[in-house]
């Protein structure tokens, strides 16, 4: 597939992305607001590993970089093991039902969020594994649209 | 052998996906070790954090279309209930504020006594919330006021409640402010009971804070009220900070270990003031 026909909804969906993530929210519900960058990264690379691969994965780790403020290379770091997971098993993931896909991704973002504690114990910042199973979950729930949506271009123009 | 090609077919060979993310791994660290350590993107980021402010103010669109739609579709009877309540607080706050010119004008006359300096009166200028960091971590907001309204790096900030944070970075239009709770602010308070001083620090918790250096022996007790002690400059004296929540003892410790419950609404509140002293030239209340 040619990439241009892709990238104007890559970056209608990352900018969509970034919107939702700078939405405020009331206290204790921050804790569990998905990454919505992290989300768009996994749907594109599973679907599309050829076009979006280890550079987008870099690209969108930068941009999360900024738009949260935390040191720079932090997010390149997680997005990029998670670009290489998906890598490697897209073939089985693509041929996956529904809702294994959804598993795989609550499990996959309980991966990066442990990942994620793991730097911060090594940046001294303060470690929130209390509420990790609930943000997995929230994430694979608010992926199921991403899914349907690239599943259905895929289907269309594969 | 059938079953060994679909497997090769199935896992995809990855080996340049590997290659790739060994080196963008070995870049992040290199970017995270500089980002960390140096100050060499720290212009650049700050160029950026001014990019982001329109999306912010995107983001907090439909925040703004709630407020106009509650706004529009309250009855009549709702606003005038309103309104009468309103009236009512305004008459308990003048009331209460002639006994406090009272009290000031005291405190004014014992402090010349003592030829002790003057307290130095505030003006405020409010402002509005448009932006809020995405990150739980850090604690920071975005204001609608910067140096065109003479907002300046270090200037504290309240809401109706008590101390929110103090300005960090200042743009033409809008100014970034790190508020109390953040993991990398400290604030010197005193305990307005008994004059007890400590320096009260964020934990990342909106509703929580940490009192440090507090000996085991010092008088302090839960539900203290904490307000600025005014030293170290940044502060001026005597906003409320924070209550104390809790005290756990912890045999073998040196410092007691207090929580502190702020007293500002910080991931609610969306008017806030910028505080102006005589100091810095004063102002007008806007």
């Amino acid at each position: 597939m040619n990439k241009n026909n892709t990238t104007g909804l890559v970056f209608c969906m990352l900018l969509c992305a970034v919107l939702l993530q700078l939405m405020p929210v009331a206290g204790g519900w921050f804790l569990w607001k998905p990454n919505f960058l992290l989300l768009v990264m996994i749907t594109w690379i599973l679907y599309f590993p050829e076009q979006y691969g280890i550079e987008f994965s870099v690209v969108v780790g930068l941009m999360a970089d900024l738009l949260f403020g935390s040191a720079l290379g932090y997010h390149v770091f997680v997005f990029s093991v998670c670009g290489l997971i998906l890598i490697s098993f897209h073939r089985v993931v693509v041929y996956l039902q529904f809702i294994h896909r959804v598993t795989l991704v609550f499990v996959l973002v309980l991966l990066i969020e442990f990942l994620r504690a793991t730097l911060n114990a090594s940046l001294d910042m303060p470690l929130r594994l209390d509420k990790i199973f609930i943000l997995a979950m929230i994430s694979s729930l608010f992926w199921i649209p991403l899914d349907k949506l690239v599943c259905n271009y895929y289907l269309r123009h594969k | 052998m059938l079953g060994g090609g679909l497997i090769k077919k199935v896992f995809v060979n990855s080996s340049s996906a590997v290659r790739k993310t060994f080196f963008a791994l070995l870049a992040a660290i290199l970017l995270v070790t500089l980002d960390t350590y140096t100050e060499v993107f720290e212009s650049s980021k700050k160029s950026l954090s001014e990019f982001a402010i329109p999306f912010q103010e995107v983001a907090n669109f439909p925040n703004r279309v709630k407020s106009w739609v509650a706004l529009n579709t309250t009855s009549r009877t709702e606003l005038e209930r309103k309104n009468a309540s309103l009236e009512k607080e305004r008459l308990i706050l003048l009331g209460q504020l002639q006994r406090s010119a009272e009290l000031a004008a005291e405190n004014l006359r014992l402090r010349q006594l003592l030829n002790a300096t003057e307290l130095l009166m505030h003006s405020v200028l409010v402002t509005e919330v448009i932006g809020v960091s995405p990150n739980p971590i850090n604690h920071h907001v975005t204001v609608d006021r910067g140096a065109k309204d003479g907002v300046y790096v270090g200037q504290p900030v309240l809401d109706a409640e008590g101390l929110m944070g103090q300005v960090t970075h200042v743009y033409d239009n809008y100014s970034t402010v790190l508020l109390i709770t953040d993991l990398d602010h400290a604030l010197p308070v005193q305990v307005l009971r008994n004059g007890l001083r400590s320096i009260a620090e964020g934990t990342s918790d909106y509703n929580e804070m940490r009192l440090r250096f507090v000996s085991p022996t010092v008088d302090i007790v839960e539900g203290d009220q904490l307000v600025s002690s005014g030293l170290g400059g940044r502060f001026p004296m005597g906003y409320p900070v924070g209550k104390v929540s809790s005290i756990t003892r912890n045999p073998g410790e040196k410092f007691l270990d207090i929580t502190v419950t702020p007293s500002a609404k910080l991931d609610r509140s969306r008017h806030l003031l910028l505080v102006f002293t005589f100091e810095d030239g004063g102002r007008e209340d806007r």
